[in-house]
């Protein structure tokens, strides 16, 4: 069943027109995980942003849910855009953290893990933007999404920051210090993984935000 | 605040994991009630919220039943 003709998008303007040719298979691949992961994200953050009581966490955690989800929505319309649908995948790289650095046992930990995790997903966009010969839908795509993760990396800093007093400042240096590593485990395994299919990424140059 | 009541606890996390009251008792495997992961830390997050308590990952760690996790939350509240 086709599916139906919806609102008009709201996912990024394409500029010039659009590109030629078909996805590769690894880039398929890329993007449609890009999509799992934002989907992912939002619907824990959204599960979350349920649970708390009123606060400015409430307020921004139901924000940072919302980009997610409408992020997922970008790569879902950058896929039809380039003339394809997202493949249905059902990990995502933020489960791997889990098992890596065990579970966050209290919002500061889930602030923190988030943190990690948001700089590693602003590093990953960037290395995927210097891609050469990127297709004008996935810059735009990428440089859409890239505005909100600055924000998510502020909100979740500053919220970290305001936590001092009730966990410990040491408590939450240590706790970074963990996702951290779990961090750079997760993306060696995940880079090992998908080797074949990330090799148009690792071409492109190194970033310097690595940490 | 007077601690809450295990049974207080026990609703609390019945309405988060949208389960009958009538399956969360003192004895019931968290494993049989949360089938993921980020249910339990939605979860935990939900009590620590709720009951102004902070709860670490050696504290979850030692958890298995809902009535240790009701015993954790009430030890600290």
């Amino acid at each position: 069943m086709p599916p139906s003709e919806g609102p008009p998008s709201e996912g990024p303007p394409s500029e010039g027109p659009p590109s030629e040719g078909l996805l590769s298979d690894d880039e398929h691949w890329v993007l449609s995980y890009y999509r799992t992961s934002e989907i992912n994200g939002s619907l824990f953050f959204g599960r979350l942003a349920r649970t708390l009581k009123p606060s400015p966490i409430q307020h921004d955690l139901t924000k940072h849910f919302a980009d997610e989800a409408q992020h997922a929505w970008y790569w879902t319309d950058c896929l039809e855009r380039l003339g394809t649908r997202p493949i249905k995948l059902s990990d995502a790289y933020q489960d791997q953290y889990l098992e890596a650095a065990g579970l966050p046992a209290n919002l500061m930990e889930i602030m923190a893990i988030t943190l990690v995790f948001e700089r590693r997903v602003i590093n990953q966009y960037a290395k995927h933007l210097a891609v050469p010969d990127l297709r004008v839908e996935v810059k735009k795509t990428i440089e859409r999404i890239m505005r909100d993760e600055r924000w998510h990396v502020q909100w979740v800093r500053d919220a970290l920051a305001g936590m001092g007093d009730k966990y410990g400042k040491d408590n939450i240096a240590a706790t970074l210090r963990r996702f951290k590593e779990a961090d750079r485990e997760v993306y060696a395994q995940t880079l090992a993984e998908h080797e074949a299919r990330l090799g148009f990424l690792l071409d492109s140059r190194p970033n310097p935000q690595e940490d | 605040m007077p601690a809450p009541t295990v049974e207080e606890i026990f609703a609390r996390i019945a309405g988060v994991l949208g389960v009958p009251e009538s399956k969360v008792g003192p004895d019931v495997a968290l494993s049989d009630l949360v089938m993921d992961s980020y249910r339990l830390v939605e979860m935990a997050i939900d009590l620590q919220d709720d009951y102004d308590v902070i709860f670490s990952q050696a504290d979850l760690a030692s958890v298995t039943t809902v009535g240790d996790l009701a015993d954790l939350v009430r030890s600290r509240a």
